[in-house]
């Protein structure tokens, strides 16, 4: 469904990785990790279509990606909402983007903002609510614009571990609901539990130019529970494949 | 041409832009070294600090020439002579740089980080041993910042001020803008270009050596890591004034990561203590610096009264009867400023998304709008009205008048707002750019949605600086006697012409009289309206908040 085909990428003479192939299935949660300045980041945005690759190409659904669009949506690290928006005009946005009438982007926020678990909230301004409110905002609003892939750049890295857990836990139901359209999900993280908790297929970008060293299908049946053998087992390969640097 | 040799001409030129030069250098000098002073009275007490602060605002709301009368009055007519015209021109300038440097000082003093005070404070150093080692390091990024506005608006109005007339006295010192005038009125267009050309080179080079010195400044004094404060924040509008001010003549990257900074850095506990823990002369000498202050306040208000009680009744009549021509020029001139705030705020919505969102055109839009910023109008302008005036005139008659004050105002002034605006818009997260791009918004529905409200406050700012500064182009412009040649460049109705015909004829009370109601007017709308409409801007318009990074 989305497909990365050789991809490379470049800041000036500086390459930031190259030959990078990976694919998202239809409803598959893919994870990327790997160190710090990797470039997860950036292999997010030209995913994305935010910024072109110095080669190969992007396909979502077959189309060559060359610019961002609602098809693929990104949720930030740094969490992003609108201070003079309420909750409901920030995911009305995300609806507003497929061109639907005023009053049908106001229903499908309302839905959005069922399944994000934000009901009552509505009327509320993201000053007004915590950090993993503000986050389901954001996801909600994602979610509005009706995208068929879901890019999330370490999205719970600014909160708090019992926070983070609990969104973590809700995410998966969350982005795999029948009233989404999502298709499929690429996050990247440096925590390796959350890559097992989520994952269906977690890429391992490592090197010096990055280039993807590892492809570690998760097995286990959901919800995963971190203190089960068998999910400790993955995080340390996944942990032995990052401090390696190699297959 | 007719006259003295091109060399003796460019010694002359040069001489002169030297003696403007160093005017302006020597009271930004002098605005540094005052400001030091004060900024460290004002952190240390806080009567002192409210009393400070709080005039700093009214004065700065009110345009520098409504200080004209006064200084005509004190330096004029009570000194004389040379040294009294040279002396009211440094107060002209002098009352042009000096809010901004002083509250960028204050700014910085009140932002010093409460570990780098404790650890001079452990070691023992005094007062001379802190402001040497800490605090006046600490503040030369943010007078570097504000030596770029400082030295524009000095320049702007050196050029107008060195020369002037008092009914049948023309009063004159030895400088470009006096040089220009001259050459104009003697029609020595040759050397109008010559001295011009000479100014736009020198205006050049000095805008580049700022912008270097603001870099090298950010780079060997700026803080790399969000501290801990000292004091408490700053107060009144100064903050979002400073920033903008700051941030002018940064490089881009500098911009981005201060004003992104900010809110890591009020998000951080602020210790609220003035003086040194263990020390009994901190109470004393707030004590005695809020005497100081209403000692001030004191002389400000017997001053004002003996004014008014040794103007004699006729006078008074007088003065009442021209009251409501007077109103009715402001009513004129605020149309006028509202049209030059207008037209600066929708080029600057324009060109500035243009310039912020196309590097190249940026690198060379930026610095090239800076120095032109820093040309004085005034001095250029004639030459302007010289080649347009017999085309305009005979398209549109009397409303031409009205056209080239108007087009003065603008030149004078857009760069405030525009600089904010661009300012505003390079602050925006990149997170926020890239929703914006990933929700396929059209330019209007970014303008709507987030470009204007995310940078609300920067507007705010930048349509307050231009609505101020306004006022000098419309003072200069309403009543511009032998602007070029015999010709005289004035409007019908304007309170700043009435200003500009009575202070030209010798009526010096109708002018200081128009120039109090010129002033009371001002500062109840910049304090009424526009400093509330900041505040509203800064609770709920705050782009940083738009991103939440725990």
């Amino acid at each position: 469904m989305l497909e990365a085909q050789d991809l490379a990428f470049s800041y000036g003479d500086f390459p930031v990785f190259e030959h990078v192939n990976l694919e998202v299935n239809e409803n598959g949660f893919v994870v990327i990790v790997g160190p710090s300045g990797s470039g997860k980041s950036t292999l997010l945005r030209v995913l994305g279509g935010f910024l072109r690759p110095t080669r190969g190409k992007v396909l979502l659904m077959g189309e060559e990606v060359t610019r961002p669009s609602p098809k693929i949506m990104m949720v930030h690290q740094a969490i992003v909402t609108f201070p003079w928006m309420t909750v409901l005009e920030n995911v009305m946005m995300g609806a507003e983007a497929r061109g639907l009438p005023k009053e049908a982007a106001r229903e499908v926020a309302l839905q959005m903002i069922e399944v994000v678990g934000l009901r009552g909230f509505e009327d509320f301004y993201p000053k007004q609510l915590s950090g993993g409110m503000r986050q389901r905002v954001a996801i909600a609003r994602a979610l509005a614009a009706d995208p068929v892939v879901l890019l999330m750049d370490e999205p719970f890295a600014h909160l708090d571990e019992l926070t983070a857990e609990a969104l973590r836990r809700d995410v998966y139901d969350m982005l795999f609901n029948v009233n989404t359209s999502l298709k499929g999900v690429v996050m990247i993280t440096h925590n390796l539990v959350e890559a097992v908790e989520l994952a269906d297929v977690v890429y391992v970008l490592n090197g010096r130019p990055a280039t993807i060293t590892a492809k570690v299908k998760v097995s286990l049946p959901r919800p995963r529970v971190p203190k089960d053998p068998a999910f400790i087992e993955y995080t340390d390969l996944l942990y032995d494949y990052i401090a390696g640097g190699a297959l | 041409m007719t006259g003295p040799g091109v060399s003796v001409i460019a010694v002359v030129i040069v001489l002169a832009l030297l003696a403007s030069t160093g005017r302006v250098f020597l009271t930004i000098g002098l605005a540094i070294v005052t400001g030091w002073l004060l900024g460290y009275l004002a952190i240390r007490s806080r009567g002192f600090e409210t009393v400070y602060v709080s005039i700093s605002e009214v004065f700065e709301s009110v345009p520098v020439i409504s200080f004209f009368p006064v200084v005509l009055i004190f330096f004029v007519d009570r000194i004389g002579g040379y040294l009294g015209v040279e002396l009211a021109v440094d107060f002209l300038v002098f009352t042009a740089v000096v809010w901004n440097i002083w509250m960028g000082i204050y700014q910085a003093f009140k932002t010093v980080p409460a570990a780098m005070v404790e650890a001079l404070e452990n070691m023992g150093y005094g007062f001379l041993g802190k402001m040497r080692r800490l605090y006046i390091p600490f503040s030369v990024p943010r007078i570097a910042a504000n030596l770029m506005p400082s030295f524009a608006d000095a320049y702007f109005y050196i050029t107008v001020s060195e020369v002037f007339s008092v009914g049948a006295t023309s009063h004159h010192v030895f400088g470009v803008g006096t040089l220009i005038s001259s050459y104009v009125s003697e029609g020595l267009y040759t050397c109008v270009y010559y001295s011009l050309a000479a100014l736009a080179v020198l205006v050049a080079g000095v805008t580049l050596g700022l912008r270097s010195f603001a870099n090298w400044a950010v780079a060997k004094y700026g803080l790399d890591t969000p501290m801990t404060l000292a004091r408490r924040r700053a107060r009144g509008r100064w903050r979002a004034l400073s920033e903008f001010y700051a941030g002018a003549a940064r490089p881009l990257r500098a911009v981005a990561g201060a004003v992104r900074r900010a809110p890591v850095v009020r998000s951080i506990q602020v210790v609220r203590r003035r003086s040194p823990p263990g020390r009994g002369g901190g109470r004393a000498l707030d004590w005695a610096l809020r005497a100081v202050g209403v000692a001030l306040l004191v002389l400000i208000v017997y001053g004002a009264a003996d004014v008014i009680t040794s103007t004699r009744p006729s006078t008074w009549a007088y003065l009442l009867s021209q009251t409501w021509p007077i109103l009715v020029g402001l009513a004129y001139d605020y149309a006028r400023v509202a049209a030059i705030a207008l037209v600066s705020f929708v080029i600057a919505v324009f060109l500035g998304y243009y310039l912020a969102t196309h590097r190249r055109a940026e690198a060379v839009g930026v610095p090239l709008t800076l120095a032109l910023a820093a040309l004085p109008a005034p001095a250029y302008f004639p030459l302007l009205f010289l080649a347009t005036s017999a085309a305009l005139y005979r398209a549109l008659g009397g409303l031409a008048n009205e056209l080239y004050v108007v087009s003065l105002g603008f030149v004078s002034t857009f760069y405030y707002i525009f600089y904010s605006y661009w300012m505003g818009l390079k602050a925006l997260p990149h997170e926020v750019n890239e929703v914006m791009d990933n929700l396929n918004m059209g330019f209007f529905t970014r303008l709507r949605r987030v470009l204007l409200p995310g940078t609300m406050p920067y507007i705010v700012t930048g349509l307050t600086s231009t609505i101020d500064s306004a006022w000098g182009g419309l003072m200069i412009g309403e009543y511009w006697p032998q602007i070029a040649g015999d010709r005289t460049l004035e409007v019908t109705h304007g309170v700043l012409k009435i200003m500009d015909v009575a202070t030209y004829e010798g009526n010096i009370a109708l002018a200081s009289y128009a120039s109090l109601l010129f002033g009371v007017v001002v500062v109840v709308f910049a304090l009424a309206f526009t400093r509330y409409l900041l505040e509203v801007s800064r609770r709920k318009y705050v782009i940083e908040e738009a991103v939440y990074a725990a």
